[in-house]
């Protein structure tokens, strides 16, 4: 069982539902997953998962250790390959595509152990990650160097604004690597965001980052999708958070999704007592 | 939940397409078996192609050639899988121990034999000396892998350059019967390349028994599958470490000498073996030391049987062609279980 | 002025000894370049520049001397020949493991040496190729003449070979160093640190390797035409795995991730090679040749041991602690 029972005091009471103006209700879900396996030498790490995630909606993945939550992350976004099945993001099949199409399609995710590019201040990590940036390719720094250097300007303004959100615009040049553990994760989140993403995978956001700095990134997950509609899949062990930040909770165990649903039914679903504790108390409970 | 499309074979790229083939897919879950089959078929198609003799004679020579491969491979696969270091210096532990058996057997006249144990132990202090002044500083001050690679290197032009000042580059000999051939069932083999082949496989055999049956060995592959874990499960790693250095040192110091008894000894030979001694290790499965063994002897064979197809002055290309294979086939090589990507 | 022990230091002070050193530092300067933007910017540890030296040197003799092509048509040839052979090497090779790629890398490049001693009616194996140096000699002679109009009455043969390979030089650093500064850098720079954290941000990781080694082709390549011309004369002995270890040594002489590092590191290496050629040691030719190899030897286990970053390296951007 591992479920940690650290309080945060800063935890916000779940905000009221909102979608962003705009969005279609009961249109097709953003991210459709079918039937996906993923094998890892003798066992199914994933084994037949299936699941949707609406658009513009904050879903938590939860589930005891093994349960391959994030190797269904790595599946999903491209890092492992599936055995078998269909994932599809806006209606397009990305089942199989490399990792880097299907960030360009609009799916970003961040990692359980925070890949802050250390070796490389703080600036870069963000200017690295914003999209159309021409002078990427060399060609164009030798043929459209004008054309380079505004989209520079333009994403190191950006980079600085989402930088101050987060209140890490003194650090700009620091090297990634002397950031501290929560700042490391703020940096992450910040930098994916760079990537103006329509869906964002956050593999344990709150590992690791004091309450403080964690209801911080909470209230800007909220922000955005009110105001953007952008779509959030987090996998947490925390269930304050889990519980009072997710519209829906999707629960595996051993490989394979056992229940999904609003966070209160999920929570006294008695397939996921079973799964946490083999019987007993209900999951988040203080008893 | 409504049922979902799923994505059949038939929708896959072609790389995954070729993957799922039956027959590609019995090779990628019976890599062993594979491995001989497709050797098994080269046999055929040579025998069929130049005759039953050629193909043995050719084939006495690649085992010649096999052992020499072998021994140096198991050494260097043992380090990298326990030490995780890519010992570039290897080839030079063949020099050095060419030039003990040199310096005995011929400078000093002792009988060769002498010159053999001097040479595998002399090579084995060596190896165990390297590792008290280097490797393991270097470990405990958590060196990164470029760096102990061109540490290695460094060490490479040091040894190999010393034994040139010492020796000079004049090609030595060491005094081997090289003329004298023994025939058996219309084959003949030089008297000298039967002696490589019998030591070569007693002592293949030996170590292979060694890293089986003994405590020492099970410990040593247990380093080689999980250096952190058979650390806390107890075993004392520096001690396994150390006779990891006597092994690999010992058994390269006796490839050097008999690939030198075979050809000639010359400063240059180690850094000549230890590529093609790579290529064995890669085609075995880095880190398995049953791997490095069968790929040194596969090597030979399949390099020497390459001399009935192409001029044998392009023989050592093939070497390099199968490592490049290797790597872009199936870089775990045939024995391996991990991913080496 | 002779040292006890017969040690001369003669050499030093002839001038056609600094060019000929200037020459061969100038030369790996450009060889050592593309190690750079392969190990220190890139993470990928390219073991094959003697190979793409090879290929390039090789491409513009044969197609000079046996096919006739016109020395300035067959240098873009040769370049384009090397690049096609890193995309071949690299496109099945750039996937595997650090130590791995290093690995097949050595191998690909032993197999164009392998080729170039064998091939003989095309190379001229171990007997070598001569004969392409003509268009050069002419514009080597145009230098001179300009360099006497200059004032200097008898200028060294070599010096206008000196000043065109460092020309090349120069000019190389400072577009690397500018190619390094833009966003195409950047994002080699995340792909040295942490591919995967590249790729999740949508940067295809592998174009990316493969334009950093076909750049390392191009230097590989035109650093096979200087050497072709300072020899006049091709021979597959030049092309030994032993040059790209040089190469290395001279890269963490200078530092990882430092393109200026590299001039230097090359100067003080071909100083020490060449010069201990022409100290009068009171030892036999092959010995010294001999402590010539054990000095870099030692220089890069020292380099290694207790400075890591290198002269000029910076120690929070070493790159060589994984």
């Amino acid at each position: 069982m591992t479920e940690p029972m650290a309080s945060s005091p800063a935890a916000m009471t779940r905000p009221a539902e909102g979608r962003a103006p705009g969005v279609p209700d009961g249109g097709r879900p953003i991210l459709e997953i079918g039937d996906v396996r993923r094998r890892f030498g003798g066992i199914m790490a994933v084994d037949g998962a299936t699941l949707d995630v609406e658009e513009g909606s904050v879903t938590a993945l939860i589930g005891p250790n093994g349960a391959g939550k994030t190797t269904l992350f790595n599946v999903i976004t491209g890092f492992y390959r599936a055995d078998h099945g269909s994932i599809r993001f806006q209606g397009r099949e990305i089942a199989r595509r490399p990792p880097h199409a299907i960030a360009r399609l609009g799916m970003v995710r961040t990692f359980q152990i925070t890949k802050a590019l250390a070796r490389m201040p703080v600036m870069d990590n963000m200017m690295l990650a914003a999209p159309e940036q021409p002078g990427e390719q060399l060609v164009n720094l030798l043929v459209r160097p004008g054309a380079a250097r505004r989209r520079e300007r333009e994403v190191r303004e950006r980079a600085e604004e989402l930088l101050s959100v987060f209140q890490l615009e003194r650090l700009r040049d620091e090297y990634a690597g002397v950031l501290s553990g929560g700042q490391r994760k703020l940096l992450e989140f910040a930098r994916a965001l760079m990537a103006e993403p329509k869906m964002l995978l956050l593999d344990e956001p709150m590992a690791g980052i004091n309450p403080t700095l964690g209801a911080r990134l909470l209230e800007h997950m909220h922000r955005l999708r009110r105001e953007r509609g952008m779509t959030f899949l987090f996998v947490e062990h925390d269930m304050e958070v889990v519980m009072g930040h997710s519209d829906r909770v999707i629960v595996m165990a051993e490989g394979k999704v056992i229940a999904t649903g609003a966070p209160e039914a999920v929570r006294s679903d008695q397939r996921v007592i079973d799964a946490y504790l083999g019987g007993g108390a209900a999951v988040g409970s203080e008893g | 939940m409504e049922a979902r499309t799923v994505t059949t074979t038939a929708q896959l790229p072609l790389r995954e397409r070729v993957r799922e083939l039956p027959a590609v897919r019995w090779a990628r879950f019976h890599p062993e078996s594979a491995a001989a089959a497709v050797l098994g078929v080269l046999v055929v198609v040579l025998v069929v192609a130049y005759g039953v003799h050629d193909v043995a004679q050719t084939g006495l020579n690649g085992l010649s050639l096999g052992s020499v491969y072998a021994l140096g491979a198991v050494g260097l696969t043992l380090v990298y899988g326990i030490l995780k270091l890519v010992n570039f210096a290897h080839g030079e532990f063949l020099t050095f121990g060419a030039y003990m058996a040199f310096l005995v057997s011929v400078t000093w006249g002792a009988p060769f034999v002498l010159g053999l144990l001097f040479a595998i132990a002399a090579t084995a202090a060596l190896g165990v000396a390297f590792e008290r002044i280097m490797w393991g500083p270097m470990r405990a001050r958590k060196a990164g892998l470029l760096q102990l690679l061109l540490m290695a290197i460094g060490l490479a032009f040091l040894l190999q350059n010393t034994i040139q000042f010492i020796w000079g580059t004049q090609v030595r000999s060491l005094d081997v019967n090289v003329t004298d051939t023994v025939e058996f069932l219309g084959l003949r083999i030089g008297q000298t390349d039967l002696l490589v082949i019998v030591i070569g496989f007693v002592t293949l055999l030996a170590i292979g028994a060694m890293l089986r049956f003994t405590l020492l060995g099970k410990r040593m592959r247990a380093l080689s599958d999980n250096f952190d874990l058979a650390e806390t499960a107890g075993v004392d790693t520096s001690r396994v470490v150390l006779y990891t250095w006597v092994f690999a040192g010992g058994l390269a110091g006796l490839a050097g000498v008999l690939a030198g008894a075979v050809t000639t000894v010359k400063p240059q030979m180690g850094f000549e073996l230890l590529l093609p001694i790579f290529a064995a290790v890669i085609l075995g499965g880095i880190g398995d030391a049953f791997g490095a063994l069968a790929g040194g002897i596969v090597l030979g064979l399949v390099i020497e049987w390459s001399t009935l197809v192409i001029e044998p002055r392009w023989k050592i290309s093939v070497g390099f062609a199968v490592l490049i294979l290797v790597l872009f086939i199936r870089p775990q090589g045939i024995f391996g279980r991990a991913r080496a990507i | 002025m002779t040292l006890p022990l017969g040690i001369t230091f003669d050499a030093f002070t002839d001038f056609g000894f600094w060019t000929s050193v200037g020459i061969l530092a100038g030369t790996y300067t450009i060889f050592t370049l593309g190690l750079q933007l392969n190990v220190g910017f890139t993470g990928i540890v390219n073991f094959g520049q003697a190979g793409f030296m090879a290929i390039g040197a090789y491409t513009m003799g044969i197609l000079v001397v046996k096919y006739d092509w016109s020395f300035w048509l067959a240098l873009p040839a040769a370049v384009l020949v090397a690049v096609a052979f890193g995309l071949l090497i690299g496109l099945p090779s750039l996937r595997l493991r650090a130590d791995y790629f290093a690995i097949a890398t050595i191998a690909a490049a032993e197999i164009v040496r392998i080729t170039a001693q064998n091939a003989r009616e095309l190379t001229g194996g171990n007997q070598g190729l001569f004969g392409f140096e003509g268009s050069w000699d002419n514009v080597s002679d145009s230098i001179t003449s300009g360099l006497q109009s200059l004032g200097w009455s008898d200028p060294e043969t070599l010096f206008p070979l000196f000043l065109v390979v460092w020309a090349t030089a120069l000019i190389a650093t400072v577009l690397l160093y500018f190619m390094q500064r833009s966003p195409w850098g950047r994002v080699l720079r995340a792909v040295r640190e942490d591919e995967d954290a590249a790729r999740a941000l949508g940067k295809n990781a592998l174009v990316y390797k493969l334009q950093s080694l076909s750049i390392a082709a191009t230097l590989g390549a035109l650093a096979g035409f200087f050497l072709a011309l300072n020899l006049n004369f091709l021979n597959p002995e030049e092309f030994e795995p032993l040059f790209t270890f040089i190469g290395y040594a001279v890269l963490v002489l200078g530092g990882l991730a430092n393109y200026w590092g590299v001039a230097f590191g090359a100067i003080i290496m071909w100083t020490i090679l060449e010069g201990t050629r022409f100290i009068d040691l009171p030892i036999s030719a092959e010995r010294e040749a001999a402590v010539r190899f054990m000095i870099v030897g030692l220089v890069l286990i020292l380099l290694m041991a207790f400075r890591p970053q290198g002269v000029f390296g910076k120690k929070e951007e070493m790159v060589l602690g994984d």
